[in-house]
């Protein structure tokens, strides 16, 4: 199924005329409890809510209830031993791909898969924030390895909740990875050809993956000299220097240097011919010796990135503002970054033990602080929310979504460029640029993609729901069983709908705006349809406060 | 549809949103026309994202200074005999071609509506190779780096934190002399960018066929209407985060002014002129359709935004250049002709910007992030088929190269914007607020505009 931009519309124009005549049969909610009443857990729906909503693609009533049950802690903990649900074992269990574009949708359907139905929600959403930081794309000639993107995802996913210098290994050794930033291929220097090192990988692992442009406190906030100025990470002679780190490395199982083998799934070798001998200048005034093998100076030079100063700031930042908060205030970040330092037993760099400081915080945990707090939720991670919310499936149980960003403006592993689809410091012109804050998905939030959003939600819900009558068998349908039977009472509908949407925290305004939609419609599908298309297409509910 | 029909349903869709508060600042809501601007003026910013390698887009053709290109560039020189010739109106004494994929470049120039304004980039004030070396000069922050140097393209913010760009900063201060127009003075193909981020003023984004519309409040769609007046209470009612009040923004522009643009672009569904089914192609397209039904849109100024990728070339240089520099001089060459078709071409201005120039030295099949290069400037207003500035030396570790063949610019992107910014109508007093290191150099106007 491939949707161009006017296809949506047009489909949607004439469903949107033709939508209704459901009916659907009742199903019974749960049954009160009766004899003693039980005791309200501690955490609230609301509460809980929220907290998936950072922590997950999207609440469902079952894992708001075993939250509120469990409590946050034990939640997390319950998800960090769930096994981690990987894309390449599903991609390989498929039909060969026809081509390369099939091959990438086919990657897309192993990630929605994983995003909506995987029991390990906690670590596919660190993954997915992962691939925003250390970024690769298909966007580039990796369109051509659908495989070897997704065994690239699959190491974001294995290492999410490991050690962050053993995830930036795995990164920096993956052929995708290589390919991308051009280190796979890259060999000493030949300077009668007038030949250096590639420096894209040096410069981009610095400047993205670990450490960033200049001197940061433990808080994330920025040293400055006595001009008042940054302080620089480094130089061009330190990115040189990783550029000669970064040579004589190829695909795994490859004759020779230059007669690549293609074999994505492990992760590249060296060749020690094409590697440079000489000394390298590292951060932190360290010198690697000449001499030294390829595999030696990686080792060294990453261990040497792994452990500068800026690291637990600059990731623990980011993946706040991936999880979160766009704002996160200093102490957050210190707080965090404190813990990726050392996580209680003396190891630096524990994934597992950031997520949870990053989910347990006080500040992610206390009511919204302030009209700053909270942040766009991502174009995508809306969708995944309605589908997960209302338990999206196709009869084919597959999901064939083949251009996400066509309407989303992103789509895993597909942003334009290394710099990903919003940079951590976007700020748009107007209220939020004047208070010196940030908010990184208004960067691909504009007056096309703002419509194209709720476009594809309004097709999305409008078109394709359990009461469609004539249903295709690759089309992905939510499930409004359980609204229909609501529907004579259109407050408890809407009650249900806010609470799967908004963990029932909707504005008085958008309740009675609902209402009075609704009340234009004589079928039962279309009171309900309605009701999730004027929520999900809210800007309530586009922000996480 | 009817002129004056249109502008009223435009007023009442304005002051509805307006009313509370929600559109606000010049350039949005008509007001009384000014008599300060009755003509006709617009710059089309081509950002070449990655940083193109333009020292292999406009190549020496003499033997002495070819052979020192070739020496310098060794597996990714251009064949000699392969280059475009090029007959510049002042020639400085040596022969020089286009790259041999860049027919559109060379028929442009020498029609006399390119030029080429010689290695220019990002500077705080003029840099000598020992300066640099000595660290006796300021320099922008972040040399080399992707996202840092087209922030100074598009920003020249130097070492300050200004948040705007130089094309926001135009429309902000021309903002009550165009406070009749219409739409936004900027507007953009591409989505958000710091070049069109004013203080005052938002840019607008369009996509490659006009204006986006919520397929939900369509007329046809049941109760389309009703959802709309749902959505507009919605969006009037204001929100109480950050956030939600950014994106509400957003929604209330995109209500605005989707059938304003819609409904006059079906005045004129496609001009003669062909485009190349590129990325960058049909950006221009939908660009020169607004401008040829712009007289709908009540506008004097405008500047548009558009980008197009794949410059970053670090592999296969040698592959992938080629189709690069077709795609740009086919895509120009048309968008000139589309000029022409409809009467424009005095009164649009095209030019390039790009991350940075990249290194002269090779990787082996690519090149690294460089500092200085070539941009090209096109229209029926510019002093074409000239080469501005001074042409650099090619020469590795020669005396414009800081190491690795990163060339040291001569003229500073701010020279390049305020010369911009000066035809399409910036005073000389206020050029030092869209430049803001202009006055750290000579020339405050480059000379390349009639």
């Amino acid at each position: 199924m491939h949707f161009s931009r006017t296809t949506i519309v047009t489909i949607s124009l004439l469903l949107l005329s033709s939508c209704g005549g459901g009916g659907g049969s009742s199903v019974s909610t749960a049954p009160a409890p009766s004899g003693d009443t039980p005791t309200e857990p501690v955490i609230s729906v609301a509460q809980a809510h929220r907290f998936l909503r950072q922590a997950s693609f999207g609440p469902t009533p079952a894992e708001v209830d075993n939250v509120r049950n469990i409590g946050f802690e034990a939640w997390i903990d319950q998800q960090l031993l769930q096994t981690p649900s990987l894309q390449l074992p599903y991609m390989d269990d498929l039909a060969e791909p026809e081509n390369n574009r099939e091959g990438q949708t086919n990657r897309l359907d192993a990630w929605f898969r994983n995003a909506l139905t995987g029991e390990d929600q906690l670590r596919q959403r660190v993954a997915f924030a992962l691939s925003q930081i250390m970024v690769v794309s298909d966007q580039s000639s990796l369109f051509n390895f659908p495989n070897g993107l997704a065994d690239y995802y699959d190491e974001l996913t294995l290492h999410a909740f490991g050690n962050y210098q053993e995830l930036l290994k795995a990164v920096t050794l993956t052929p995708a990875m290589g390919l991308y930033l051009s280190m796979l291929g890259n060999q000493k220097p030949d300077k009668a050809m007038n030949i250096r090192p590639d420096e894209n990988y040096a410069r981009e692992v610095m400047q993205l993956f670990s450490i960033g442009l200049v001197m940061l406190n433990e808080d994330g906030s920025t040293i400055l000299d006595q001009d008042n100025q940054p302080v620089p990470t480094y130089d061009q002679s330190i990115i040189e220097g990783f550029a000669h780190v970064f040579t004589g490395w190829t695909f795994y199982g490859s004759e020779s240097f230059n007669q690549p083998s293609y074999i994505f799934r492990l992760p590249m070798v060296a060749f020690q011919d094409f590697h440079d001998g000489g000394e390298k200048r590292l951060l932190n005034e360290v010198v690697l010796p000449a001499g030294q093998t390829a595999v030696d100076d990686l080792d060294a030079a990453l261990e040497n990135i792994a452990s500068h100063a800026n690291v637990p700031a600059f990731i623990s930042r980011q993946l706040i503002q991936r999880l979160v908060s766009a704002n996160p205030s200093a102490a957050y970040i210190g707080r965090v970054a404190a813990v990726f330092i050392d996580d209680g037993y003396g190891t630096r760099g524990n994934l597992s033990a950031v997520v949870k400081a990053i989910l347990l915080d006080p500040e992610a945990r206390a009511e919204p602080a302030d009209a700053n707090s909270g942040k766009l939720t991502e174009p995508l991670l809306r969708l995944t929310a309605v589908w997960r919310a209302f338990d999206a499936s196709a009869a084919n149980n597959r999901y064939l979504f083949a251009y996400p960003e066509f309407s989303f403006s992103q789509a895993p592993l597909r942003a334009d460029s290394v710099f990903n689809f919003f940079r951590p410091d976007f700020a748009p012109p107007g209220e939020i640029s004047k208070l010196g804050l940030v908010s990184p998905e208004m960067q691909i939030t504009n007056e096309t993609t703002s419509v194209t959003v709720n476009n594809y939600l309004a097709l999305a819900i409008f078109l394709q729901h359990s009461a469609v009558v004539e249903k295709d068998e690759a089309t992905i349908y939510i499930d409004i069983e359980s609204e229909l039977a609501l529907v004579d009472q259109p407050q408890a509908l809407i009650n249900q709908v806010a609470d799967k949407l908004l963990g029932g925290n909707i504005s008085e305004q958008l309740r009675s705006e609902t209402a009075s939609m609704m009340a234009h419609w004589d079928t039962q599908a279309g009171k309900v349809v309605e009701a999730i298309h004027m929520i999900a297409t809210s800007p309530e509910f586009a922000v996480l406060r | 549809m009817n002129y004056t029909l249109q502008r009223r349903k435009f007023l009442k869709l304005s002051a509805a949103l307006s009313a509370l508060g929600l559109i606000g600042g010049p350039g949005l809501i008509p007001l009384a026309r000014s008599a300060e601007f009755t003509g006709y003026k617009c710059l089309v910013n081509v950002f070449l994202l990655g940083g193109n390698d333009s020292f292999n887009m406009l190549v020496p053709r003499s033997d002495a200074e070819y052979n020192v290109y070739a020496a310098s560039r060794q597996n990714l020189a251009i064949a000699q005999e392969a280059l475009l010739p090029i007959s510049p109106l002042n020639s400085d004494g040596v022969l020089y071609g286009f790259h041999p994929m860049a027919t559109g470049l060379q028929g442009l120039f020498e029609s006399g509506d390119l030029a080429v304004v010689s290695n220019v980039g990002p500077l705080l004030e003029p840099v000598s190779k020992d300066d640099y070396l000595n660290g006796n000069t300021l320099l922008p922050p972040q040399l080399f780096s992707h996202n840092d140097q087209r922030n100074q393209w598009q920003s020249l913010r130097g070492t300050t934190n200004l948040s705007t760009g130089w094309a926001g900063r135009i429309a902000d201060s021309l903002a009550d002399d165009l406070s009749g127009q219409m739409l936004p003075t900027n507007i953009s193909t591409s989505g958000n960018s710091r070049f069109q981020s004013g203080d005052t003023t938002s840019p607008y984004t369009v996509n490659n066929s006009g204006a986006s519309s919520y397929a939900a409040f369509r007329r046809n769609a049941e109760y389309g209407p009703e959802r709309q007046a749902s959505f507009e209470r919605q969006l009037t009612n204001g929100f109480d985060n950050i956030h939600s009040r950014a994106l509400a923004d957003v929604h209330s522009r995109s209500l605005l002014y989707a059938d304003l643009i819609n409904d006059a672009l079906r005045l004129v569904p496609e001009l003669n002129t062909p485009f190349p089914e590129s990325r960058l192609g049909r950006r221009l397209r939908i660009v020169a359709r607004l401008l040829a039904v712009k007289d709908e849109f009540e506008v004097n100024r405008q500047i548009f935004y558009i980008t197009t990728g794949g410059f970053d070339t670090h592999n296969d240089q040698n592959q992938d250049q080629p189709d690069l520099l077709m795609d740009l001089g086919d895509c120009l060459l048309a968008f000139q002709t589309a000029m022409t078709e409809i009467g424009l071409s005095d009164q649009v201005t095209t030019f390039t910007q790009s991350d940075f120039g990249r290194t002269l030295t090779s990787n082996g099949d690519g090149t690294d992030h460089g500092w200085g290069g070539h941009q090209l400037v096109s229209g029926s207003a510019v002093l074409g088929q000239r080469v501005f500035g001074t042409m650099p030396s090619l020469e590795i570790d020669g005396a414009d190269d800081v190491a690795g063949g990163r060339i040291i610019p001569t003229l500073s992107a701010d020279q390049y914007a305020a010369t911009l910014a000066n035809w399409f109508g910036v005073d000389d007093s206020s050029l030092d607020q869209i430049a803001p290191n202009l006055a750290a150099f000579n020339l405050r106007n480059l000379g390349f505009m009639a």
